[in-house]
């Protein structure tokens, strides 16, 4: 035997990858733009499968209550917790249930919520559509001339935009009794005391970007995870990859565009 | 067999990147004939049935269909688990404008052809492998198509219910009078179903004739083919 040669180096150039990866990044957003484009040409001429879509807003919604619910609920104490304690401090009690809410309605319920649909249904659905295009159930589909968009991402989206901001609003009310049973438990705030600072602190346009942050998260979980999962190839070890860049790009868009929605609404003039 | 071909696929060249995948391939298929794509793995034969069925456009050359109804039977089923076996058979007739009882009457019709008119309303998740390959042949055919695609319909089946499998394509065949093309690599179904083999490597038909005559053909890739030797062309060309 011989001795072992010594392993060539390679030079690996980061600009390269830099432009590899932006290519890549763009391809992606260039998919994200045609699907969201082709599935809003369908729901505007009402071409939507509505059992499907209570099946998908099932599928996203209801069984996502549990997880979105608990970590709804604990993400509300340990924020509530901190509050509370700081303002306490500064003899502030009675605003306690306005700054609660305030965190509650723009950032923490549409926030959550997102997130946690994010994991749970846009890695399922990256998942499933990957599986069915490594199946070839996708070319059974355009064989038998039935579009895939709108046989798999319109009820998927019509679904997501029901169902994700009703999570967001459920995210906020138990993070909002989460703040009332803290208030009352560690700063001795009654319900009452609490409610009457969120009435006096909550305003209509608060509602209106919680929702706007809501419609903005559904719309990048179904069709970050669509085009990723429509457009990858291969065995099954790509199924896996395609779930985590859904993750990966939906937790990122999220997180990006909740700034840019919060910069556009409330940064000071 | 009538004079006009149903399908001509014309000087088709395709490639991914710098790899040819087809180089030049030509063949005419008629009303009620059954030809047999065969070759070996990676010789281009899905792919051409994927140009054919227009889910892969050419490089060069072109495909005359004289039908638009074309059903094809892909080699892992392809059944959408998420629906029903009916409703995977009724996906295809969506642009016919059907009333439920029309739709209901041409899928038992389908179904029963294949045997398998009991399982209508299960999920093709509960079918055994040969029950979903049945299931996807009446959904190829659910729409009486003039041109019958199989993409190796007998890959990875046990003998008898390849045998069962290559019998319904007779029959289907026969009752259609479509023109049918069969990719494979399985000795029994080319010898058994086809009227017409085309037999390809490396992107080219190298030789086309009956199943009769390639079975006996001197042709030094036939005959390699035929009889699975080591010795020959094919194997040479890839070491």
């Amino acid at each position: 035997m011989t001795a072992s040669q010594p392993k060539e180096k390679r030079f690996v150039n980061p600009l390269q990858i830099a432009e590899d990866q932006m290519l890549i990044g763009l391809t992606l957003l260039g998919q994200v733009g045609y699907l969201f484009w082709r599935t809003l040409g369908y729901m505007i001429r009402l071409q939507i499968d509505w059992g499907e879509s209570t099946r998908q807003g099932y599928m996203i919604g209801v069984k996502s209550l549990v997880v979105v619910g608990i970590t709804a609920l604990f993400t509300g104490l340990a924020m509530s917790l901190q509050i509370s304690r700081e303002l306490v401090t500064f003899g502030a009690d009675t605003a306690i249930g306005g700054v609660v809410s305030l965190a509650l309605v723009r950032e923490i319920g549409p926030i959550t919520a997102g997130v946690i649909v994010a994991g749970r249904v846009g890695s399922s659905i990256a998942a499933e559509l990957t599986t069915m295009m490594i199946t070839e159930q996708i070319d059974a589909l355009k064989v038998m001339r039935v579009d895939p968009i709108k046989f798999l991402v319109v009820p998927r989206y019509t679904a997501a935009l029901i169902v994700i901001p009703t999570l967001s609003t459920y995210a906020m009310f138990l993070g909002l009794l989460a703040g009332i049973f803290i208030a009352k438990t560690a700063a001795n705030v009654p319900p009452e005391a609490f409610l009457d600072s969120v009435r006096q602190t909550i305003l209509d346009r608060d509602f209106a970007v919680h929702y706007l942050k809501s419609i903005i998260n559904a719309t990048i979980i179904i069709f970050f995870s669509c085009a990723i999962g429509l457009n990858t190839r291969g065995g099954a070890e790509d199924v896996g990859i395609a779930t985590t860049r859904a993750i990966v790009w939906t937790m990122i868009s999220i997180f990006i565009l909740n700034f840019v929605v919060t910069s556009l609404t409330y940064a000071p003039r | 067999m009538t004079a006009e071909p149903v399908l001509q696929v014309k000087n088709i060249h395709k490639a991914f990147g710098d790899r040819k995948i087809l180089e030049g391939v030509s063949f005419d298929v008629y009303a009620g004939e059954m030809l047999g794509l065969i070759g070996p793995s990676g010789c281009g034969k899905s792919t051409l049935l994927k140009i054919i069925c227009g889910l892969l456009a050419p490089d060069q050359g072109e495909v005359i269909r004289r039908s638009d109804d074309i059903g094809l039977v892909f080699q892992g089923s392809a059944l959408l688990n998420s629906l029903s076996v009916r409703n995977n058979l009724a996906l295809a007739l969506d642009g016919r404008n059907l009333t439920k009882k029309e739709e209901d009457k041409i899928i038992r019709e389908k179904l029963e052809l294949v045997e398998l008119s009991d399982f209508m309303y299960a999920s093709p998740t509960r079918l055994s492998g040969g029950q979903q390959k049945r299931t996807s042949f009446a959904r190829a055919i659910v729409n009486d198509p003039k041109i019958i695609l199989y993409d190796e319909p007998t890959t990875g089946l046990d003998p008898v219910m390849s045998t069962v499998i290559e019998d319904y394509m007779i029959v289907l065949s026969h009752q259609l009078s479509a023109a049918s093309i069969v990719v494979t690599h399985q000795f029994s179904t080319w010898t058994r179903t086809t009227n017409r083999v085309v037999l390809m490597f490396e992107g080219k038909i190298v030789w086309q004739g009956t199943p009769e005559e390639g079975v006996k053909s001197d042709n030094p890739f036939m005959q390699q083919f035929a009889t699975g030797s080591r010795e020959g062309p094919m194997l040479a060309a890839k070491i």
